[in-house]
């Protein structure tokens, strides 16, 4: 599972309030949809669980369904506290996880 | 995402709804494979705890009016609150009114946030309503909607 | 009168979300500007990195410059000029196929066009390009002319079960009028700035496509036989098109519908 975080805007300092994009290359299947060729029903895949931490103290945690888009987004507010790691978990409803970290380094 | 199917899939869902249990925690039932279908009085009875829904403006769910292809629709999320630990929005729930289930995504949010605030982008069956349902701190729920028509576009 | 039995076909409809309280029958421009947000965190933007790194393992752009025959700092406004005629490949190539020659001269596997590796790196190449305007030349020389003259008749060739041509739906008399729900765009105009914004992540397809990849899907849509990427016909067509959006932006990847 391929990930990013992006911090908008790119430069910020301690106690402004930014935005995090978190996203991810997933498949987002629903489990209803229907193979072309077999007809048979596509298995449901997608992430379902997905934590911001700022130096391993968790800032959101989120429960995702598969209503969210292919390739899906999420953003997320966050008051940059100061210098440090955002972690964001991602795992989806087969097991597979991945962890992506951004350094947070504000400005003056 | 080919469009056709994904919206007979929906159909397909919406003809086969299946009896639900009763939930304490929307959260809590997931199974981990199979459609999860769930339709939109459950889910906000999951959510609420069977406490009053209540309409404010404190809310604010900015999505398109017309959405030229159902499986990319952007949706942002924004409520009102000093984000404080006495005063904070507890989570932001998003909801799509007519999806085989219901619920797109529960964003548990802490006063760290600053700021109420969810954005993503989601998929829908058909023309229907997106609810953003706000828990607040104080233990009661606000929520907002909004309709987006989801059409046909030109050229695949 | 075949042309004016296919447009008035297509949905025609009078302007769209009138001040009369008429019902909006297609996405006004604050849902097009929440859209055109997408672009701020698009997923094809995964796609580039990962292109970055296979065409640095790839070739490089020291390598890649250096098979063009310009200066590495000159490359961004070089690539802005595709599709052009390269001397090593003696012929005019899209960006793509230029690419193909240097992994070529570098003694590398040539990566297929239609593989997702050459979606992402190409996609990435051009990326190298934004802010540059597209800066096509179709009268640098007698190929490049040659070209022109043979993508506008590629464009202009009614084909397929349904005599269809692209100018059908993308002549400038029609830009505006309805296919279903949406409204036709003009290829030449800033906002669509075609050429200029593809590779981009499609959201019908979920991932990121090419401008001769998506002319294909249209082609196929309307029911005409896809010409081949990488044929004379299909990089004449790029030529054409590009053309068009000539001193429009570059802004990779984007997002279409």
């Amino acid at each position: 599972m391929k990930t990013l975080i992006k911090i908008k805007p790119k430069t910020y300092t301690a106690g402004e309030i930014v935005k995090v994009d978190f996203m991810a290359m997933h498949p987002m299947e629903t489990g209803m949809r229907k193979n072309k060729d077999t007809g048979a029903l596509i298995p449901a895949e997608y992430i379902d669980e997905v934590k911001f931490m700022f130096n391993d103290q968790l800032i959101t945690k989120m429960v995702i369904w598969e209503s969210l888009s292919v390739n899906p987004l999420m953003s997320i507010s966050f008051k940059v506290p100061g210098a440090g790691t955002l972690k964001v978990i991602a795992k989806d409803n087969k097991g597979q996880s991945v962890e992506t970290t951004k350094a947070i380094t504000p400005k003056g | 995402m080919e469009r056709r199917s994904f919206l007979k899939g929906f159909g397909a869902a919406a003809a086969c709804a299946v009896a639900l249990p009763t939930i304490a925690s929307a959260a809590e039932e997931k199974k981990s494979a199979g459609p999860n279908e769930m339709n939109f009085e459950t889910a906000v009875a999951a959510i609420t705890g069977g406490k009053a829904l209540m309409p404010s403006a404190k809310v604010k769910i900015k999505a398109p009016e017309i959405a030229e292809n159902g499986a990319v629709v952007p949706v942002k999320v924004t409520v009102e609150s000093p984000m404080t630990s006495k005063d904070y929005v507890k989570a932001i729930h998003l909801l799509a009114s007519k999806n085989g289930n219901v619920r797109c995504a529960n964003i548990y949010l802490t006063p760290a946030n600053g700021e109420a605030f969810f954005g993503t982008r989601i998929k829908l069956g058909g023309t229907q309503d997106v609810v953003a349902i706000a828990e607040m701190s104080d233990g009661t729920f606000l929520s907002a909607k909004q309709n987006v028509k989801v059409t046909i576009g030109g050229c695949g | 009168m075949r042309q004016r039995s296919i447009s008035a076909a297509l949905i025609c409809l009078a302007l769209l979300g009138s001040a009369n309280g008429e019902e909006k029958l297609s996405m006004s421009d604050a849902d097009r500007k929440m859209y055109a947000e997408l672009l701020e965190s698009n997923p094809a933007e995964m796609d580039v990195a990962e292109g970055e790194q296979l065409f640095g393992e790839l070739i490089g752009t020291t390598e890649y410059a250096k098979m063009l025959g310009v200066k590495e700092k000159e490359l961004p406004k070089y690539i802005a000029g595709f599709p052009r005629y390269i001397e090593p490949a003696k012929k005019v190539v899209t960006l793509a196929q230029s690419v193909q020659m240097a992994a070529a001269y570098a003694g590398k596997p040539v990566p297929k066009l239609e593989s997702k590796e050459m979606v992402k790196m190409s996609a990435y190449v051009k990326s190298l390009a934004n802010g540059q305007k597209t800066n096509i030349d179709v009268e640098a020389n007698a190929h490049m002319k040659e070209m022109m003259t043979l993508g506008q008749q590629v464009f202009e060739e009614r084909r397929g079960g349904r005599g269809l041509s692209c100018n059908n739906c993308h002549s400038k008399e029609i830009v505006g009028r309805r296919l279903r729900m949406q409204q036709l765009p003009d290829l030449g105009a800033k906002e669509t700035a075609a050429a200029g914004t593809w590779p981009a992540y499609r959201m019908t397809k979920s991932q990121m496509v090419t401008l001769d990849k998506r002319m294909q899907q249209c082609m196929k849509n309307a029911l005409m036989a896809e010409i081949p990427l990488g044929s004379r016909e299909i990089v004449a067509l790029e030529v054409y098109v590009t053309n068009k959006t000539k001193g429009n932006p570059i802004n990779i990847p984007s997002v279409k519908r």
